[in-house]
């Protein structure tokens, strides 16, 4: 049973708990009550008094805004080709590769550096090496001519394709995303108990038999929090688009977070950014929805 | 013992905090009137500006400190925390015409109507003095609903101009024209002419021989390249009209229709990937001998220049006018692209009014033209091509003003909510994607200029 504090020994707690409350309460509770009442209101972010709507953003983002429903319509359906794209790629890379480096172990330090390179490097730096690997003259174009691909190279860049464009951007996404998921399947496979896939050889099973009816399923949980991980990237990341297309060319890659964004900082001045908060708390409660989800199918297959 | 020494803790953290809060705060001077902070939003003005600065600290002894905030939308945002902190630079090189106004609406910038007077204002270019005054017009649309600007009252000056300039300025390569046998002397005399270049420069290089202008911001097509094209081709009433509720002259009419027809003609000739490149990029691309037209503004030329290209070794001209067209004697008009704001917050006025004052001295004005190679908004008189250098001065021949001047500072003929950056992607899929034709491109526009309208 806890003990309970008293006198000076509870004012001490308390002193040392206080700033972590304290920063809480400033980081965390102020500004996303601020954020939901401004999701309400209509403000440029100068002016001293905001206007208030009541639902007039959600509606407007929803279907009432002519200059504004179709734009959003457009974003979410890209958005959504995304949320599918990343978590099923990532897996299907991430869950492969990261078998081979539990076996192959001599393979191990050169997998680690290709795979992990990513996540060391800084995120603007990445999306501008993509960017220039993907221009006309880029390094991509320029090793499948050399390969003999060149009809799949793109003179227009693999950015300025609209065809190719958002499929380029997911597979950055992905590529971005492996190690992480590589990551989290190889302590999963590490931590799998030898007993029960050696007693899968014993009864007869080959290895695909095992990784498909044994190692899959035990790593379920995995690729459950690996999908959640990368649907809440997918849903709210909007750098990626942001740095390397602007939602470009011709609006193909502009997704939800990314309109956010210009709604946020990029509207001219007009007062949008309730309308940008109202965005922001949407895909907050797309998000919590996907979560209950994941846990609730987690929780059946447990 | 034990609790008084626990307190004595938390104070001194608290202390700590505070000093740390204070030091943080770097944005305002310092209040005695000895040392300024200036923020701008443009990385080429910052050493002209720093130059400025040590002029004016050996005439007045007064320090001003200059930091950029690039790019636009970093430094609106760091303006906009600054402002709920207190914390706003002494003077703020602004947008003219748009964000001094919001500025000054929300109280962040301060009223310059006493202390800038008529002999005061007779120092600017013809028509870009008033740009930061607050008109009866000005006054009225901030009235309306989704104004940008709300706060403003008649009568108000929220910014001074500091420099001026327009869009609708081609920038070509005279060494690749003269490669592709067009003489690189004068500017070509029409819309038609200059496509006869670029396919010229194109059937000599396809791939380094287009036009550039940085679609990743796709509205960059739309308002400094059809813009100055429509107005030329079919006039200033016909242009407004393109934009109102007369369906009749608006977008989806046969106007419409003449003018995309036209700007398609630039379809076979960008630079490939022009549609994934920046505003920077594409000056980048241009100076690097990757395009042999870049479109932009008078604020161009030191954008190449920064990426190595030779001014001389540039032709530079307005975007011709169409021989169809009904402004034969098509001008730009020159407008104030940026302007001079002092924070409402400043403990130090009186030294930010004399930067105001020093900086838009005629002498200064051009010492920061040549420095910046940006035009100014003094007008520097029978001195310009002294104090601008040849290259500016020579650009000065593109400007006018009146019925034949189109000026890419005046909106007040489209809906309030019409948002270039849409409308850009509508244009960006018919030149250069080829999603769309010429007509489905205005039946689009139409149906975006309707919704712009039916939504105020």
């Amino acid at each position: 049973m806890a003990r309970r504090l008293r006198g000076r020994e509870a004012l001490t707690g308390y002193v040392f708990v206080l700033p972590a409350v304290a920063l809480f309460a400033i980081m965390g509770l102020y500004t996303v009550g601020y954020g939901l009442a401004l999701s309400f209101a209509q403000w440029n972010g100068f002016t001293p008094t905001w206007t208030w709507v009541g639902l007039g953003n959600y509606l407007d983002l929803i279907y009432r805004d002519p200059t504004i429903a179709p734009i959003v319509h457009g974003a979410a359906l890209r958005t959504l080709v995304v949320m599918i794209a990343v978590p099923l790629l990532t897996v299907l890379v991430g869950f492969p590769l990261a078998v081979a480096l539990n076996h192959i172990t001599w393979l191990r330090s050169a997998y680690r550096t290709v795979f992990f390179l990513p996540q060391v490097t800084a995120g603007i730096a990445l999306f501008y090496a993509w960017t220039y690997a993907l221009q006309p003259d880029g390094s991509l174009n320029f090793i499948l001519r050399h390969l003999g691909l060149g009809t799949i190279a793109q003179p227009q860049g693999w950015l300025g394709n609209p065809a190719t464009a958002l499929p380029t951007l997911i597979v950055v996404m992905v590529f971005s995303a492996v190690p992480v998921a590589m990551l989290l399947y190889l302590s999963g496979l590490q931590t799998l108990d030898a007993a029960v896939i050696d007693a899968a050889r014993v009864d007869g099973a080959g290895g695909l038999r095992t990784m498909a009816s044994i190692i899959w399923p035990l790593l379920l949980p995995i690729t459950g929090a690996v999908t959640m991980l990368n649907l809440r990237n997918a849903l709210q990341d909007f750098q990626t688009f942001l740095l390397m297309t602007n939602g470009g060319p011709g609006g193909h890659t502009l997704v939800l977070g990314l309109e956010s964004y210009n709604l946020a900082f990029f509207s001219g001045f007009k007062p949008t950014l309730g309308l940008s908060s109202a965005l922001g708390w949407i895909l907050f409660l797309i998000a919590l929805v996907l979560a209950f989800v994941n846990l609730r199918v987690l929780r059946s297959r447990a | 013992m034990g609790t008084k020494r626990c307190g004595g803790r938390v104070l001194a953290v608290v202390a700590a905090l505070a000093m740390v809060t204070t030091a943080c705060g770097g944005g305002g001077g310092s209040g005695d009137g000895t040392t300024l902070s200036m923020w701008t939003f443009k990385q080429t003005h910052v050493k002209a500006l720093e130059a400025a600065a040590a002029k004016f600290k050996a005439q007045t002894g007064i320090t001003v400190n200059v930091t950029a905030y690039t790019p636009d939308d970093t430094f609106t945002s760091k303006v906009q925390s600054a402002a709920a902190s207190h914390d706003v630079a002494d003077v703020l090189e602004v947008h003219a015409a748009g964000e001094d106004r919001v500025l000054g609406g929300a109280g962040i910038t301060s009223d310059l109507a006493a202390d800038v007077n008529d002999q005061y204002k007779s120092r600017f270019l013809k028509g870009t003095a008033d740009t930061g005054l607050i008109t009866e017009q000005v006054y009225q649309d901030s009235l309306k609903p989704k104004a940008t600007d709300p706060g403003v009252h008649t009568g108000q000056l929220l910014s001074i101009p500091f420099t001026a300039g327009t869009f609708g300025v081609v920038y070509a390569n005279k060494d690749k024209l003269t490669a592709a046998g067009v003489d690189a002397s004068k500017a070509p005399a029409s819309w038609q002419e200059l496509i006869s270049w670029l396919k010229a420069t194109h059937d000599k290089d396809a791939q380094n021989g287009g036009i550039t202008i940085g679609l990743k911001s796709s509205s960059t097509g739309l308002d400094w390249a059809l813009e100055p094209l429509a107005f030329a081709l079919l006039g200033p009433q016909d242009f407004h009209a393109l934009y109102g509720t007369d369906k009749a002259k608006a977008w989806g009419s046969p106007n419409g229709q003449r003018v995309l027809e036209q700007y398609n003609q630039l379809t076979p000739y960008w630079t490939p990937g022009t549609q994934t490149l920046g505003i920077d990029d594409a000056d980048r691309a241009f100076a690097q001998g990757k395009a042999a037209f870049d479109i932009g503004g008078t604020f161009t030329i030191s954008a190449i220049q920064q990426n190595g290209l030779n001014p001389d070794k540039i032709l530079a001209f307005p975007i011709p006018v169409p021989e169809a067209g009904v402004v034969k004697d098509f001008k730009l008009a020159p407008f104030a692209l940026t302007g001079l704001a002092v924070s409402a917050q400043t403990p130090n006025r009186d030294a930010a009014l004399k930067w105001l004052d020093f900086l838009t001295q005629p002498a200064q004005a051009g010492a920061f033209a040549q420095a910046a190679l940006d035009l100014p908004g003094t007008d520097l008189g029978a001195d310009a091509e002294k104090l601008v250098g040849p290259y500016l001065s020579s650009m000065e021949a593109a400007f006018g003003t009146g019925d034949s001047a189109w000026n890419p500072g005046d909106s007040t003929f489209k809906g309030p909510s019409w948002d270039i950056q849409a409308a850009g992607d509508i244009l960006v899929k018919m030149t250069p994607l080829k999603e769309l034709d010429p007509a489905a491109t205005n039946q689009q526009l139409a149906v975006y200029n309707t919704s712009v309208h039916s939504g105020n």
